[in-house]
């Protein structure tokens, strides 16, 4: 599966007009990587030309963004330029889901419809669990591009399940930034990537680290440090 | 019931919720005041994910113990039952209680006997819900049952402080919001135990104090920690423990790959 079958596939699923995707590398502006049509890509620009959007402040809250009718006094309000020219685009409601673990950032989806109306209780779920996919898509692209042996995309990988993620998953990953001296993203790759060459949950070992029965090692490849 | 206190801790959460507050530390302080109030040992308040799972937002103690025992309940147990029926579930005595056996076995081994759940409404939606746990068993008297659910609408209230109560959106935003503040601060709690050599429950009383101290919202200054961009020093008392900014292991840790 890929970032663009994500994109194809949220747009029936949840019953949305368009949908686009851009890629964060930490705390940087995103790129983006897919659009399912024009008004798609122009939402994604405009905020970025006028400085304001949903997109904007789903990064800045780390929580989505849901602006079901653009026209509101509302959205007005929150966005006296973006929404005025998001309905002259052609989108009567936006919806913006920020891909974040935590401090994590991947980057950001984002759902338009030429129609206004909220999105229903399942399709805000299902939302939800494209926007998982999309994240680990992403963080998995990541690990490629960084060159270690990850969980990849590809056959036989199994994105991690974000919603039933624990806490001791994302406490061993704060725990990693310290032991591999990386950033948050790279120490979740590391984790999963761990977990997944010695054929264990994630769940499994994340406790081994938060009891500090594991310890991980930087890559010797990666980092001139070498801790014995 | 203690009337005085009640007073205080509704002034405390209101003064809160005026300024710029933040929602997880203002949680945490709801779940620690009503184990003072309601005479119970523990208090937790779990949120529900429209994925479809009931996630801790905030407790009064962070021992794992505890967490895993308000986790387990997506599988069975009173906050399950409570979130789905919209109304308060009692146990009273969970030794004797056959309705939830994984649970009621979990709770046993974590030294309690009795618990209530109760709701979080907002008109026909229910978002999550309130759990306390109590140590011996018996009857949750009438008075703490009405002042806990009062804490339960209080913590309704602060989640949607922000704007409109009326836009359904607004939850929905700031449920996940809330979630995803939960997950930085897990991720800083590990960061910090790491560096300090402490424990994760350590470390987020740890956070919370210097949040509270630095007059800073929670959330932020774990994502500051998160990203490395402010650092956090040693608690005063155990200055000894470690630099920040050392990266060495402790002498006591020993590295055991798994095999």
């Amino acid at each position: 599966m890929s970032t663009a079958d994500v994109c194809a596939a949220v747009v029936p699923g949840v019953q949305v007009t368009g949908a686009w995707l851009s890629a964060a590398r930490d705390a940087q502006a995103g790129h983006l990587m897919q659009v399912t049509d024009k008004v798609s890509r122009q939402l994604a620009e405009l905020q970025l030309t006028l400085g304001e959007g949903p997109l904007l402040d789903a990064s800045a809250s780390g929580g989505p963004v849901l602006a079901s009718d653009l026209a509101d006094r509302e959205s007005g309000t929150r966005w006296p330029a973006f929404a005025s020219a998001a309905c002259r685009a052609g989108a009567a409601a936006v919806f913006v889901f920020p891909l974040v673990v935590g401090a994590i950032r991947a980057g950001v989806l984002g759902l338009y419809r030429d129609q206004p109306g909220p999105l229903s209780d399942y399709q805000l779920g299902d939302a939800l669990v494209f926007a998982d996919t999309a994240t680990m898509l992403l963080l998995d692209a990541q690990d490629r591009a960084g060159g270690s042996t990850g969980p990849g995309g590809g056959p036989g990988g199994q994105p991690a399940d974000l919603a039933s993620h624990r806490a001791e998953v994302d406490q061993a990953t704060g725990m990693l930034t310290e032991q591999l001296g990386v950033s948050i993203t790279d120490a979740f790759v590391r984790l999963r990537a761990y977990a997944y060459a010695n054929d264990l949950q994630l769940a499994e070992v994340a406790r081994d680290i938060v009891a500090r029965r594991l310890r991980l090692f930087p890559d010797p490849d990666l980092s001139p440090r070498h801790e014995t | 019931m203690d009337g005085h206190l009640l007073s205080d801790t509704f002034v405390e959460l209101t003064d809160t919720m005026v300024a710029d507050f933040d929602i997880i530390d203002f949680l945490h302080v709801l779940t620690s005041r009503s184990v003072e109030l309601l005479d119970v040992s523990a208090a937790g308040l779990l949120l529900a994910d429209p994925r479809g799972e009931l996630r801790v937002v905030a407790a009064s103690s962070e021992a794992a113990r505890l967490l895993e025992l308000f986790q387990l309940q997506n599988d069975q147990g009173p906050c399950l039952d409570c979130f789905r029926s919209g109304q308060p579930v009692a146990a009273t005595d969970l030794s004797a209680d056959q309705r939830w056996p994984r649970f009621a076995a979990a709770a046993g081994q974590a030294g309690f006997s009795a618990v209530q759940a109760l709701p979080m409404r907002l008109r026909d939606q229910v978002i999550g819900a309130l759990n306390l746990f109590r140590t011996t068993p018996g009857a949750f008297d009438a008075d703490s049952v009405h002042v806990g659910q009062a804490l339960a609408d209080v913590a309704t209230i602060g989640l949607l402080n922000e704007r409109s109560v009326r836009r359904r959106d607004t939850l929905n935003e700031q449920l996940q919001t809330a979630l995803n503040s939960r997950v930085i601060i897990e991720q800083a709690k590990g960061k910090l135990a790491e560096r300090l050599g402490i424990d994760v429950n350590q470390a987020f009383t740890l956070l919370r104090d210097q949040a509270r101290n630095r007059n800073q919202r929670l959330s932020d200054l774990a994502r500051a920690v998160v990203d490395g961009t402010q650092p956090i020093t040693g608690p005063a008392d155990g200055a000894g423990t470690s630099r920040p900014g050392a990266r060495q292991p402790r002498p006591g840790l020993r590295p055991r790959p798994v095999p």
